[in-house]
């Protein structure tokens, strides 16, 4: 590929009408960068070398991808004006060539099944669509691929707007002569990538919650969709969440709609990941069949039989399908998903991150071939000791945080389950200061010999930012909210103060032959209370984002008991 | 039918000519969504008394109730627009009642032999009467072409404009066809670059046409009207009522483009070749210099306590007036925005869409969230004051991961009625009769609480 570089930027003189137009072909770029969105698109931006002549020209950039957004292209260097350019989605196909016959003379061959005897007859194509092909001969008029004779059509040429490769061409004004360096950056849809994390959950025995650990690793996979081939490209990946508009309805550059109807950045993530499913059957669709399939097989009704179909494969026909390896045969018999998987990423090569604007941005460490339907994976992050809290929590509260406990109205189930929570903050002095990007962390605990211990998805999390998830359900460590003797008591209302306050008890037993860290947290218990309030406590509460929460260690193979009054105003009205 | 179909008849059999397709000159007025008034014109050798003149190459989604036609000394008798396509099926359809040739090949001698068949049914199989038996067209899978003779002078390879016209004198006169059509559209598109530090856009306005009309128009002379032009259709109705929210004040300078009542027009200043299929940008303005600034915001309605913190919207603001380097007015259309990198290539940032914006409009464009520059509100306390009023103590602590100090603008929204900022760490202001207002400055790698105590009642 490379040794065509010389030949880039050939100048075609056009013999047209206008003596002073030029056409310049550049049939490949010299560099590539490709930056990659989570968004289902990548920034790709192609540096290429043209010779151009003094008088405008239309420069041709051959080979471009062919997902690309044709508004979204800019180009620069050419040190000129741009006066148009234009982007043909009508590529060379089956279907494109019969369209632009209709009315020409093509050559039509006959081929005797038995003997191999070939007649070719001139004719010219009446009628081409999606319903089938009539032309004309010296005979009359007749359907093509309806005799049940082998039938050919041959063209004369290519018609010269029909192209085999995507190409992206540009009409510049007049200007002086010479070598330019040109840069075009366009959008092209198809590609993604996504942030993974393995967490191996440091082993301190009998040690102070505070002394725990964590090796974190961050893993960036990225996916090229398309049927595109970069060779030896800059990778560069953005982190964030960019406003996107909907493709369709906007012009804009989201397949799955405008992002601004996502509030939250896990529903974001899900219509993200449901388009690309789909996007991966489209193009995989488009490389087996071509993008228009439906063409020129119409037929007028002939009865039972269909006309002409393969209806045995002998062994000579098995050589004729399409593929041009085993991979590809193998994939389609079976469906088997063969993409290349190709992993980049050691500690030596891990990719380096810059700010772009608000968003990070990440750079594979070398050059690259992103090839097509390739999955590549690289490093991004090794933080090694990364300080966390480990604890087992709780929040009592009656609001739509599905993480809560509803403690008023349940009478029959009150043990309450636990939550396995790690929390960390993203700082350097806790041994991480690094932006995570939204992504799945795999839990591994050491304690236990490295077994999986849970997973939990993080948002794109800045540095300075406290990350708290729950990985996973506790065992051996119960809480009991009947407390040791007490039912849960009704509400008390005073009509002096408008106060009304519930007691909760609680006591929390750890059948664990270690002693925990728990966090119980308190929220509001009826929406209509005015004001957060909790008053006789045992043990002294601090404040969460606006709850209250205690913290405290239950011994090994001991328990905690827990009691206070939560409550606020009420209007009596609604009592 | 039959009658119809006869009288029909005879009016073509007065002579049929075909307006070729070669204009002597076409010119396309473009509106915004999906639609184009055509304007051809035609030279035409008229010979006298009745004849039928076809227009090859008008626009295939061509809208047939809108099409005029203008010469002189002419009458216009009828007006057709046949879409009837040629496919092998209508072919055979058309024949039924009708004599086709079929000759069959014998398979193991090659020898051609052929019969005239009278075509009787299509439902489901060829039915054809050859001779005195009847039977279905290769029901025997053996091969057998149909010939017909000819193709039905209304099936057409593409869709095909006719009129009827009837004249005293022969002669060749220019005629003047006017039509709308669907499947063509213009947009706006911006690029803007934006450079932080220097707090400059450099913007490119490009006009983008698309044409999917089914025919192309070689060396057109095209305008285009930006402003929604009212249009019954419920869809197109439903997609004017959208607001793009990137427009902050309107503006009341001159557009600087000549205007068609309420509208804009952008003519293209040379002839170009709008091809099927095919997506073609114009240069519309190229800004090198716009002043815009970088700003921050995030709106609250209602007071609520959050564990995660909510990103910061990036908006990047600039004024199209002419003081700010702009000085025009922005059709409709989507702006992309780009930043460099370190090594100063442009990386695209995030998009919004730009209304039709007079110029000297205040515009706000939303690109995206910020990653670094995050609030996390919490509500302290609610106090209740009587019972309609209640006193909302918040904190929203703003956090700046950033190395440079941020000023963050803070909204509370959508407030009842009754509402008032008893205190405030930070001086706010009130920004509409239900929000408020506050400038938040963050330093660089740290956090600032803004911490307010709201009444609001109804």
């Amino acid at each position: 590929m490379r040794r065509l570089r010389a030949i880039a930027g050939l100048a075609v003189l056009c013999a047209a009408t206008h003596a002073q137009e030029f056409e310049v072909v550049s049939p490949q770029p010299d560099a590539v960068s490709v930056t990659i969105y989570r968004d289902l698109f990548a920034l790709v931006t192609e540096t290429r070398t043209v010779d151009l002549p003094e008088g405008s020209t239309t420069l041709v950039f051959e080979g471009v991808a062919d997902t690309l957004l044709p508004q979204s292209a800019v180009i620069s260097g050419a040190g000129r004006g741009v006066d148009e350019s234009n982007y043909d989605f009508q590529r060379l196909s089956p279907a494109s060539l019969l369209d632009k016959s209709i009315g020409k003379q093509v050559l039509l061959t006959r081929t005797d099944k038995r003997t191999g005897n070939v007649r070719q007859v001139p004719a010219t194509v009446v009628a081409a669509n999606k319903n089938g092909v009539v032309f004309r001969t010296s005979e009359g008029h007749e359907a093509l691929g309806c005799s049940g004779i082998p039938e050919m059509l041959t063209f004369e040429s290519v018609p010269d707007d029909l192209h085999s490769k995507p190409r992206l061409s540009i009409r510049l004004a007049a200007g002086s002569a010479g070598k330019r360096q040109v840069r075009i950056s366009y959008i092209a849809h198809g590609f993604t990538w996504s942030a993974d994390y393995l967490a191996h959950l440091g082993a301190h025995p009998g040690g102070p919650a505070d002394r725990d650990t964590m090796d974190l690793a961050g893993w960036i996979t990225l996916q090229n969709l398309t049927h595109a081939n970069f060779r030896d490209a800059e990778v560069q990946l953005v982190a964030g969440r960019l406003n996107l508009l909907d493709a369709e309805e906007d012009r804009g550059t989201s397949l799955f709609g405008s992002t601004s109807a996502y509030s939250l950045d896990e529903a974001l993530a899900e219509g993200r990941a449901e388009r690309l499913e789909e996007l991966r059957e489209e193009l995989e669709d488009e490389i087996e069949n071509g993008p228009d399939v439906d063409f020129y097989f119409g037929c007028y009704p002939l009865g039972p039989q269909r006309p002409d179909g393969i209806d045995v494969i002998t062994a000579e026909d098995i050589g004729r399908f399409p593929d041009d390896n085993l991979a590809e045969s193998l994939q389609r018999t079976s469906g088997m998903e063969l993409d290349e998987v190709v992993v980049t990423g050691y500690r030596a090569s891990i990719a380096l991150r810059e700010n772009l604007a608000d968003y990070q941005l990440y750079r594979l460490p070398v050059r690259t071939d992103l090839n097509a339907r390739q999955t590549k994976q690289v490093a991004f992050l090794q933080k090694p000791g990364v300080k966390i809290d480990r604890f087992y929590g709780v929040r009592i509260a009656s609001d739509e945080d599905y993480e809560s406990y509803e403690a008023y109205g349940n009478t029959g189930d009150d043990i309450v389950p636990l939550s396995v929570k790690v929390a960390w903050r993203n700082v350097a002095a806790d041994g991480l200061g690094e932006p995570l990007p939204e992504g799945l962390v795999r839990f591994f605990d050491t304690r236990t010999g490295g077994l999986f211990a849970g997973d939990a998805r993080i948002e794109d999390s800045a540095v300075g930012i406290p990350v708290e998830v729950t990985i996973g359900r506790a065992t051996d460590l119960t809480l009991d909210l009947r407390g040791s003797d007490d039912e849960l008591q009704p509400g008390r209302f005073s009509w002096l103060t408008r106060n009304m306050y519930m007691p909760i008890h609680m006591r929390i037993d750890n059948a664990k032959a270690r002693p925990v860290s728990v966090e119980i947290r308190q929220g509001k218990l009826y929406d209509e209370l005015v004001g957060l309030r909790v008053i006789d406590a045992n043990l002294p509460p601090s404040r969460k984002s606006g709850d209250y929460v205690w913290r405290f260690t239950v011994p090994a193979n001991g328990s905690q008991s827990l009691s206070y009054k939560v409550g606020g105003k009420a209007d009596p009205d609604d009592f | 039918m039959r009658r119809y179909s006869c009288w029909l008849a005879g009016l073509c059999s007065a002579g049929v000519f075909a307006a070729g397709g070669e204009d002597k000159q076409v010119s396309l007025t473009i509106y915004n969504r999906d639609l184009a008034l055509v304007e051809h014109v035609r030279p035409v050798n008229f010979t006298a008394g009745r004849q039928r003149i076809e227009f090859a190459g008008v626009s295939a989604r061509i809208i047939p109730e809108t099409v005029s036609f203008a010469a002189s000394n002419l009458e216009l008798l009828e007006q057709n627009f046949d879409y009837d396509l040629l496919t092998p099926n209508k072919l055979m359809e058309k024949a039924i009642g009708g004599k086709v040739t079929v000759i069959r090949t014998n398979v193991a001698t090659g020898k051609e032999t052929s019969e005239v068949a009278e075509v009787l049914s299509t439902a489901g199989g060829t039915i054809m009467r050859i001779g005195n038996r009847i039977e279905v067209l290769r029901d025997d899978s053996l091969p057998a072409r149909v010939v017909f003779d000819k193709v039905p002078e209304n099936l057409r390879a593409r869709p095909t404009l006719s009129v009827l016209v009837n004249t005293d004198q022969a002669a060749a006169q220019d005629i003047r066809l006017t039509y709308l059509t669907r499947g063509i559209s213009w947009d706006a598109d911006y690029v803007a670059v934006f450079d932080e530090a220097r707090g400059q856009l450099s913007m490119q306005g490009w006009i983008t046409l698309t044409n999917n009309s089914g025919t192309t128009f070689s060396n057109a002379r095209a305008q285009l009207v930006a402003g929604d032009i009212n249009v019954t259709d419920s869809e197109e109705m439903w997609r004017q009522s959208r607001q793009a929210t990137a427009q902050r004040t309107a503006g009341r300078e001159s557009g600087g483009q000549p205007q068609l009542a309420d509208y804009y027009l952008y003519p293209l200043a040379q002839p170009t070749t709008i091809a099927n299929n095919q997506s073609k940008q114009v240069s519309l303005f190229d800004a090198p210099e716009v002043r815009a600034s970088k700003g921050y915001e995030v709106s609250y309605s209602g007071f609520h306590s959050s564990d995660a913190p909510d990103s910061a919207q990036v908006r990047i603001r600039f004024s199209n007036s002419k003081a700010g380097g702009l000085g025009r007015a922005l059709p409709a259309g989507v702006v992309r925005v780009y930043a460099r990198d370190l090594r100063g290539q442009p990386q695209f940032v995030g998009e919004d869409l730009l209304g039709h914006t007079s110029a000297g409009s205040d515009i706000a464009l939303r690109i995206g969230d910020a990653f670094d520059v995050t609030v996390t509100p919490t509500v302290l306390q609610e106090t209740r004051v009587n019972k309609r009023t209640t006193d909302y103590q918040v904190s929203y602590l703003v956090r700046n991961a950033r190395s440079e100090a941020v000023t963050v603008t803070l909204r509370q929204d959508d407030l009842w009625r009754v509402n008032e900022v008893r205190a405030e760490s930070i001086k706010g202001r009130r920004t509409d009769s239900d929000s408020f207002a506050w400038d938040v400055p963050v330093p660089a790698n740290g956090e600032t609480a803004l911490v307010i105590t709201v009444r609001q009642g109804w």
